[in-house]
């Protein structure tokens, strides 16, 4: 029979949880209660002897110093109870652990139908609170009903004995496991099933499959194995695999270019052989350290003679937007599977996030799935569990808040890691699986948790998505694989590694059978976490926390024996073979029997109608706009704007110094709370190279074109490398593009067009950027459908789409960290320098934005002019000319001054008229506009000819000094005079309060 | 001298082990980094060594109390070697969740010498939130720990969840007459914290970031030394080298304050 144990905190001690529930209840929904007390509850559905039970209440879940706990339902007082418990099949971590300490402390195995679920009950007092106000709590604090059941039980229907009675959320599927024969006698009928069972294939594509299956040979080869029709598992294979998650059908499209006021027309054949891969082939010629790239999990760098690193970037959006903690932490844990399975094993040594969301205040008449305030939360918190549990440190990332994020939110993760350049004395980034090795899969379970996520993500959200596809990361299980896979590693007993994430089986096993040419899988040996799956479910399954190895049979016993020590499961489930099949069976009957290349031959390409609008043509004006008079008010409401505020209690939940490389953390300053330009670790303990990485991403210029977005977005990221310290000569990219829907439809997508030319616009400026700043791109990845339909006040739903976004993050190297700078203010009487030119840019600034403007003067990257700036900074910074150095980003000059004198602590006197201007001659241009290519330098003043000389042939304008520790941030305009003397005068202070005002106080 | 072998924990989610082996032979000490299940299987020998790191992580994902499966699984398989260990007269470091499992194994406070009563909880941070940031520490100069001699304010990282200390009065009364309590939280002047957010980042009980048992061979705390091994890993370092740089002085040499406390380990046992 089942028991369930209570455990709560003594009387006494305060209850952080129910606290932060209380105060959220009544910030978010001005529901006031005097009291929560959180109780966890334990479900053990065994049969144990009352010793048993009091051993494993002792031992395992009671402390003796802080907690009470009872088989009886304790005796918390309470008005309103609330209980809230995972949903059957939902990854319950706390259970699974809970179960390897029962067994451990009482010698015993569970029994396979024996099992431990957690759940927890919530205390709620206080005066007339309603059912009603409970179910707001419940569902929209506590639980999330894709993969959460609540209970609501009052006072009076609370029964003492009782309490809430035991919860089982067993998974009982009684389904016999059973492959279905799909006829496909017409392109209609192969439609309709496509439909059914959300196979999502490509209409394009459905003569293609048909005529593979009635082919002839293809008829005649199936016969012998028992085969005709093709089974339910061979087109879900397929539907994997042609969809655009995996294959990015829409960058390898055909696109049909045209602008009709400049004429151009033109086909754009395969934007990513055009603008990613060849860019980065010719690259990799010139850049000897660039090791590998286009083909595996990750692209691969070196960072010493004996150590390269790798890196990749993912999203995980539609999960995120359904489930923000469970879509996020398995976000973050997935991504880190991808490092882990570059070429033959990498150990994980950083990871980044980027959160765009809706306004975190929100309060208009659209009904998203879940609140972007809530969103925020949860992403928050699934991407600092996913990411501390791995022991990987988080040490920089930006949130973002644009009302276009509400239809689908986005979750940016990047992922870095690390390999010895050698194992057992061959290259570690070269794998390949060869016959007869055998396919083991090792780490977790498969069940039916992930089942078209894949397809789903190439879909525009909508109340049909699937929830199934919603997971709960297992950071844990993972370290454990993760440890262990690399000691197999440096043992030389891995051939082949990858991760099991989009496709599950079927792309890890199915792509990486296509280097020995062959494979035979025996499904039946799939560890599963629960019968009744059928087969497709088990090959495509996304369950988490999962790789897949190749492994010679001479070192199976050696490999097991490693599994074993680190308490890890790995299963034998097929061989690798050269038979050109990819072969699968269960219980010795085939299930599926195709041609491995079957996915590589004959799909027709995707096609795009892109047509190009300049902004005018769109309506977009300059504004008719005189200057301001009140610059000091304007700053400070700049300095309070979303994307500008201080955010800090986000990378202060992330652990950032764990592997104990922490060089440049993600808050600096004296106060320690002002952002860092980038991120600097050093990967190697016992050296003093360091990697810095840094990402940018400013969607706002998309309104009006792309191209100045992409160069802007690409200029930020290297400047943030360069700034603190970067070699400019060594900078990979990764570009992590999320877009709205570009299929052109007169109904459901009319500025398909429009979208399409947006991005084969950025797609030219990735081109140029990277080719002038000699940027490979080492990874990258797409999202495709950034819509979403929202419900209106009237029932209605809005199509809403975010603004054309990418994600640039960069990586470069530092020879010597201790020559790294800071951006915060160091001396008083230091000098300070405006480096790059500033022109009338405000088009889509964060000045307009807050005026209620677009425009259309976007910032332009010079590359020319910004070279030759960058090179001689990171000179000046290696020769120790440099006091402090910090770009000028978001906001403008005005912003970002504010930010150097935040982080130092000091005020500066500065004179606008020595700014380096090309066409700006009104304050409000020179402190607003993003202009690209700047940066704000300090330096020594026993420096200053030696740095002046360092700047020859660079734009740069000697501004200004640093001032005393009282300081204020004084700016004297070019027309001062009518001013009245200065044009901002604000004490340090007072710009920390207003950047603060908003988002400091959160913790 | 003789080679002093140290040995830190790895496996279950442990993950500070790579920097805490680099701490440890910076010091001079030779590490060891081994799987539990090695200690457990007898593969590897406690006696051979005389350091014992329990080191950060998040073992067994924290789950029903940071640290506490750990301790359950050390208890039941190597409770009596652990308690010969120490009886051995060697030295054990529990850091961050190595901390919170030896407090569940009871091996602190060890109080009268009792090395197996859970007398003290280390548990949810007031601030309701998992944090990192740097604390400055007032280490207790009246002290038996071996591992913080001759220091008195020093500077270290805190990452964690769990880390308020809590007990009842008369076992703080214990812990402090008997000079148990090593590090409290201070603010940066080095004077007591005494219970503010953010100097105090949990909420400890009178500041307490780290305890020993009485024979000052056996220490826990909360923040991270083997975080601070290099210059670079302080927060304020740019700025404290472009201000030495001023008065014509160089960076800052010598180890740091987090290596100093395995310096002292090794010179103990020297």
């Amino acid at each position: 029979m089942a028991h369930r144990l209570e455990i709560t905190l003594k009387q006494g001690l305060p209850d952080a949880e129910g606290e932060g529930i209380r105060q959220k209840a009544k910030n978010y929904f001005g529901i006031e209660i005097d009291r929560i007390r959180t109780i966890q509850m334990v479900i053990i559905d065994a049969d144990f002897t009352p010793d048993q039970l009091s051993i494993v209440q002792r031992e395992v879940f009671t402390n003796p110093v802080t907690q009470r706990s009872s088989y009886a339902p304790l005796d918390e007082p309470f008005d309103w109870n609330i209980w809230v418990g995972f949903r059957p099949g939902v990854r319950d971590n706390p259970g699974a652990t809970a179960v390897e300490a029962i067994e451990d402390v009482l010698g015993i195995r569970l029994r396979p139908h024996e099992a431990v679920y957690t759940s927890k009950r919530y205390c709620v007092t206080g005066q007339g609170l309603s059912e009603a106000q409970m179910d707001r709590i419940a569902g929209g604090l506590l639980a999330n009903d894709i993969i959460q059941q609540w209970r609501i039980i009052s006072r009076e229907e609370w029964q003492p004995e009782e309490g809430v009675g035991i919860i089982i959320p067993k998974v009982r599927l009684d389904h016999t496991p059973t492959v279905t024969t799909l006829p496909v006698t017409s392109d209609a009928e192969l439609k309709s099933l496509s439909d059914e069972r959300n196979l999502a294939l490509s209409a394009n594509d459905i003569p293609i499959i048909r005529n593979y299956f009635t082919n002839p040979d293809n008829v005649g080869e199936r016969a012998p194995v028992g085969l005709t029709d093709p089974t339910d598992v061979e087109l879900e294979y397929i539907s994997q695999a042609r969809s655009d998650h995996c294959n990015h059908n829409t960058f390898r499209g055909k696109f049909f270019y045209r602008d009709p006021v400049s004429g151009e027309d033109v086909v754009e054949d395969n934007l990513f052989k055009t603008y990613i891969q060849g860019p980065t082939l010719a690259l990799k010629e010139k850049k000897e350290w660039v090791v590998s790239v286009l083909w595996d999990n990750a692209g691969v760098g070196r960072f010493d003679d004996n150590h390269n690193y790798v890196i990749t970037g993912e999203t995980h959006n539609s999960p995120s937007n359904m489930e923000a903690y469970g879509g996020a932490i398995t976000g973050i844990v997935g991504v880190y599977r991808d490092p882990l399975g570059t070429g033959k094993g990498s150990r994980l040594i950083m990871g980044s996030y980027g959160f765009c969301v809706g306004p975190r205040d929100y309060d208009g008449p659209l009904t998203p799935r879940l609140h972007p305030r809530r969103l925020l939360d949860g992403v928050i918190e699934g991407v600092r569990d996913g990411g501390n549990k791995s022991g990987v440190p988080t040490p920089f990332g930006q949130v973002t808040f644009h009302p276009g994020y509400m239809g689908k939110c986005l979750v940016f993760v990047t992922a870095l890691g690390f390999m010895p350049a050698t194992v057992q004395g061959t290259p570690c980034e070269e794998k390949t699986t060869s016959p007869g090795e055998l396919i083991i899969m090792s780490g977790g379970r498969v069940g039916k948790d992930g089942i078209h996520g894949v397809t789903a993500s190439s879909e525009v959200f909508s109340e049909s998505t699937p929830a199934g596809h919603v997971q709960i990361g297992d950071p844990y299980t993972q370290k454990k694989m993760h440890d262990f896979l690399l000691e197999a590693r440096d043992l030389g007993l891995i051939q082949f590694i990858t991760d099991n994430g989009g496709g599950g089986l079927s792309s890890s096993v199915g792509e990486s059978a296509l280097l020995s040419g062959g494979c035979e899988v025996e499904l039946e040996k799939v560890p599963l976490k629960y019968a009744g799956l059928d087969q497709w479910e088990i090959w495509i399954s996304e369950s988490q926390e999962r790789m897949t190895i190749a492994v010679r049979p001479e070192d199976l016993d050696r490999f097991m024996a490693l599994s074993k020590l680190h308490a890890v499961e790995s299963t034998v489930i097929g061989r690798y073979t050269d038979t050109g099949k990819l072969h699968i069976t269960y219980e010795g009957k085939t299930c599926a029997f195709v041609d491995l290349d079957l996915l590589e031959s004959g799909f027709p390409q995707w096609e795009f109608e892109a047509e190009w609008l300049p902004p005018y043509q769109r309506g977009l004006n300059e504004p008719v706009l005189n200057p301001p008079k009140d610059y000091g008010r304007l700053l400070l409401d700049l300095l309070s704007r979303p994307n500008i505020c201080a955010k800090n209690w986000v990378a202060r939940q992330y652990d950032h110094e764990v592997q104990g490389g922490s060089v440049v953390k993600p808050l600096g300053g004296v106060g320690r709370d002002v952002p860092s330009d980038a991120a600097v670790i050093r990967p190697v303990l016992t050296s003093e190279k360091g990697i810095v990485f840094s990402q940018a991403l400013i969607p706002f210029y998309s309104a009006i074109d792309a191209y100045h977005m992409t160069a802007c977005t690409i200029d930020e990221a290297v400047r943030r490398l360069i700034v603190v310290g970067g070699d400019p000569s060594h900078i990979g990219g990764v570009d992590n593009f999320c877009w709205p829907s570009i299929q052109y439809d007169p109904e459901t997508n009319p500025d398909g067009k429009f979208r399409a030319a947006q991005l084969v616009r950025s797609c030219r400026a990735l081109k140029d950027l990277c080719m002038a700043y000699e940027i490979p791109l080492l990874s990258g990845k797409d999202s495709m459908y950034v819509d979403g339909h929202l419900t209106g006040r009237y029932g209605e739903s809005h199509k809403v789409s975010a603004l054309e976004t990418l994600q640039f993050s960069a990586t470069s190297l530092v020879s010597d960290v201790k020559n790294c700078v800071s951006m915060e203010l160091k001396a008083p009487g230091d000098l300070v320098y405006i480096l790059g030119l500033t022109r009338n840019e405000l088009g889509a600034s964060e000045y307009y934005e807050h005026l209620g403007y677009i425009g259309t003067r976007v910032p332009r990257v010079d590359t020319e002019g910004s070279k030759r700036t960058y090179t001689a900074l990171s000179q000046a910074i290696e020769g120790g000319l440099v006091a402090s150095a910090h770009g000028i980003y978001r906001g403008g000059l005005g912003v970002h001054l504010a930010m150097t004198a935040m982080g130092g602590g000091r005020g500066l006197d500065i004179d606008l008229g020595k700014v380096p201007v090309e066409d700006g001659d009104r304050d409000d241009v020179i402190l607003f506009s993003e202009s690209a290519g700047r940066f704000i330098v300090t330096i020594d003043p026993k420096h200053r000819e030696a740095f002046e000389a360092r700047m020859a042939g660079v734009s740069f304008g000697k501004v200004g000094t640093v001032t005393d520790a009282e300081g204020r941030l004084t700016v004297r305009g070019l027309d001062a005079e009518q001013a009245g003397g200065s044009t901002i005068d604000l004490r340090v202070s007072a710009l920390k309060e207003a950047w603060m005002a908003p988002l400091g106080e959160l913790i | 001298m003789t080679e002093i072998n140290a040995l830190v924990l790895t496996g279950y989610g442990l993950n500070c082990d790579m920097e805490t082996a680099h701490a440890l032979s910076l010091a001079g000490a030779n590490p060891h980094r081994v799987h539990i299940n090695k200690l457990i299987s007898g593969e590897v020998d406690l006696s051979n060594f005389k350091i014992l790191v329990f080191g950060g992580g998040f073992s067994w994902g924290d789950d029903h109390g940071a640290g506490v499966v750990q301790a359950v699984r050390l208890k039941t398989h190597i409770g009596e070697a652990l308690l010969r260990f120490i009886d051995r007269g060697n030295l054990v470091l529990a850091i961050c969740n190595g901390f919170q499992t030896l407090v569940n194994l009871g091996l602190l406070p060890g109080i009268g010498g009792d090395y197996t009563t859970r007398s003290v909880a280390i548990t949810y941070n007031d601030c309701g939130n998992f944090r990192d940031d740097w604390v400055t520490l007032r280490l207790n100069p009246e002290s038996p720990c071996v591992f913080t001699r001759g220091m008195d304010v020093i500077e270290l990282p805190v990452r964690h969840g769990e880390g308020k200390f809590y007990t009842d009065k008369e076992t703080l009364f214990q812990l402090v007459s008997n000079r148990q309590v090593v590090a409290q939280y201070a603010d940066r002047s080095g004077a007591p914290a005494e219970g503010k957010f953010p100097e105090n980042p949990n909420g400890s009980l009178l500041d307490i970031a780290g305890i020993c048992d009485e024979t000052g061979r056996v220490f826990g705390l909360m923040p991270h030394p083997e975080a601070y091994n290099h210059i670079t890993n302080h927060p304020d370092w740019m700025r404290s080298k472009e201000l030495n740089r001023r008065n014509g002085a160089g960076m800052a040499g010598g180890p740091t304050d987090g290596i100093r406390m395995f310096m002292n380990a090794v010179a103990y046992l020297s």
